[in-house]
């Protein structure tokens, strides 16, 4: 009896290590689950059915009170509007939780809420209705959230459509200096900088700025942005009268654009 | 004759019963056939209207012509003229003519993806008069299976060349990434070979605390290595497969031309099976990613599955 007791006891201290979590309920379930299949269905590149499983897991989540949840659907639903060209909607969204005078979405949702809107804003480009909400992200992170350095980046974006190239070029080239900001985000920085160079007639400087953002966007596969580079080389190449450069960088940067522009017209 | 002369009362007048007999039974079956020739439109007032066709190809005699869906007349003849066009006349049944104006046009469709052929005319502009007997009218065909296809296939051919060009120019993007993996992955090597040399000479009594720190730091660049060789050596095995995918892609496309050319009464059904196959295949992806979805959230396998990605999604300054 003893011997069998001492066989039992390493089964039952096992099973006492992985007891089974208790089951959550249904509707938080339900709402992870359509959660997952919205990002599922966004990193297949269809967004259409994103945002419809978003919907439903806003509504769950609303069912739930779970207002830092709904916030993040929110925000999300916003992206997948903005990425359908529907900013109107985007925006709706946004400020949906910008506009919430309860003030009961979580502070990081309200800042990423209000970077979003910024960059729809300069994309229009609004500048002085992104100026005053972007200003809202910058007093909500403090310089020490993590979106700091896109916060910045877009700021020097929003220079440059003010016509301050010098503060642009400065803001953008101390971002892109900074490994933290991330390979996405130095490229960015670099493609702002090398704009305002560009406008400011410091052409040498614009194409070697081209130059690393390409480098990094090649790296990082994102094609527009590779398209967008190698305009931009092309541009200024023609500027400094390298015609043959200028051709060849002009030529990928078609094929670049076309083949992404085709491809978009088969998926949609 | 009085020799056969029946004398039973039931065969009195037997010679007229049988006349009226055969003469109600014909006109019986007389009247039969024109309640079908009435039925056939036989008797219905018909005016001739005429078009031109480019080729007799698809068009027979007694295709029907419809209006609205409704049948309103049929093709009756055709015949081709000195400068090798096609005369057409369809007969139109009269009362309807008044619906049609003269600007109409006829058109050559298929009734479902593989049915018949069928002649449909429009209405016409409303302003127009209306189409009087003797009228010629336009006439045009409609885009097949044929032409999608080819549409299609002309849409495509353009984008694998596209892709396959950036693969293969030597200064293509793509290209142009690889060969920066392979320095990137070069230096690294020399890297670990400064490293390795610095190892050596540093003196045994030195700080203790720094020869950890140049070990970790080497190993990092050997682990960072090993990546970089392993997409070195997996890239151009994946650049060559998509290569072969696209090959493969164009020559699909090519058969899928001719057999539509050879055979496109069939493709329709291959399509709808394949449509219904892809249709089920999608739905049972969909139960095996539940199913999944189901395991990955329960007990015991929860906790050897990554967490699931709850933030906002990605989105940076110049999305």
């Amino acid at each position: 009896m003893t011997r069998l007791l001492l066989l039992l006891l390493p089964l039952l201290l096992a099973s006492c290590s992985t007891t089974p979590p208790s089951r959550l309920p249904a509707t938080v379930e339900q709402a992870r689950t359509s959660d997952s299949d919205a990002r599922r269905a966004l990193t297949d590149g269809d967004p259409v059915r994103a945002r419809k499983y978003f919907t439903k897991t806003l509504a769950l989540q609303q069912s739930l009170d779970d207002t830092a949840g709904a916030a993040t659907t929110m925000i999300n639903l916003a992206t997948v509007a903005h990425q359908l060209r529907d900013d109107e909607a985007a925006l709706s969204w946004l400020d949906r939780i910008l506009q919430e005078k309860a003030n009961i979405y979580p502070d990081d949702a309200r800042l990423t809420a209000a970077f979003r809107k910024a960059v729809i804003l300069v994309d229009k480009p609004l500048a002085a209705e992104a100026d005053t909400i972007l200003k809202l992200a910058e007093q909500l992170c403090e310089s020490k959230c993590e979106s700091r350095f896109s916060i910045s980046v877009l700021r020097a974006r929003l220079l440059m459509l003010s016509g301050e190239m010098k503060a642009a070029r400065s803001l953008a080239i101390e971002v892109s200096s900074q490994a933290a900001a991330g390979r996405e985000e130095q490229a960015n920085a670099l493609r702002v900088a090398a704009a305002a160079e560009e406008s400011m007639g410091l052409m040498t400087d614009a194409l070697q700025h081209y130059g690393s953002a390409l480098q990094l966007d090649k790296a990082l596969g994102l094609s527009s942005r590779i398209g967008d580079d190698l305009s931009g080389l092309a541009r200024v190449s023609a500027k400094l009268g390298h015609e043959r450069e200028a051709g060849e960088y002009s030529r990928r940067a078609h094929l670049v654009k076309e083949s992404r522009g085709r491809m978009s017209d088969v998926i949609q | 004759m009085a020799l056969l002369e029946d004398k039973d009362e039931r065969f009195k007048n037997l010679f007229g019963k049988t006349a009226v007999f055969i003469l109600f039974a014909a006109l019986g079956i007389g009247l039969t056939f024109l309640w079908i020739e009435v039925k056939r439109g036989a008797f219905t007032a018909m005016s001739p209207i005429y078009f031109v066709a480019d080729s007799g190809l698809d068009l027979n005699e007694g295709m029907p012509v419809k209006f609205s869906g409704f049948k309103i007349g049929k093709l009756k003849t055709m015949s081709l003229d000195e400068r090798g066009h096609v005369q057409v006349g369809v007969s139109i049944e009269s009362k309807y003519l008044d619906l049609i104006r003269q600007d109409a046009v006829v058109t050559l469709k298929k009734e479902g993806v593989i049915g018949d052929g069928v002649l449909e005319i429009s209405k016409g502009a409303e302003e127009k008069p209306a189409l009087v007997p003797g009228s010629t009218v336009g006439f045009q065909r409609a885009s097949g299976l044929e032409q999608a296809v080819i549409d299609v296939k002309n849409r495509i051919t353009p984008i694998l060349d596209d892709i396959s060009q950036l693969l293969h120019d030597p200064q293509g993007d793509v290209r142009q990434t690889l060969s920066n993996l392979r320095e990137f992955s070069a230096d690294l090597r020399k890297t670990i070979e400064k490293l390795d040399h610095v190892l050596g000479s540093v003196d045994q009594n030195l700080n203790q605390e720094v020869v950890p720190l140049m070990r970790s730091l080497r190993t990092t660049a050997a682990n960072a290595e090993t990546i970089a060789g392993r997409l070195d050596k997996q890239l151009p095995e994946l650049l060559e497969k998509a290569d072969s995918s696209m090959e493969s892609m164009r020559v699909t496309s090519e058969s899928i031309r001719d057999a539509v050319k050879q055979s496109a009464p069939q493709l329709p059904e291959i399509v709808g099976e394949a449509n219904d196959a892809l249709g089920k295949t999608s739905r049972l992806v969909d139960d095996t990613q539940s199913v999944v979805d189901s395991l990955s959230s329960s007990w015991p396998f929860k906790g050897s599955v990554p967490e699931p990605e709850t933030g906002p999604v990605r989105m940076d300054s110049h999305d």
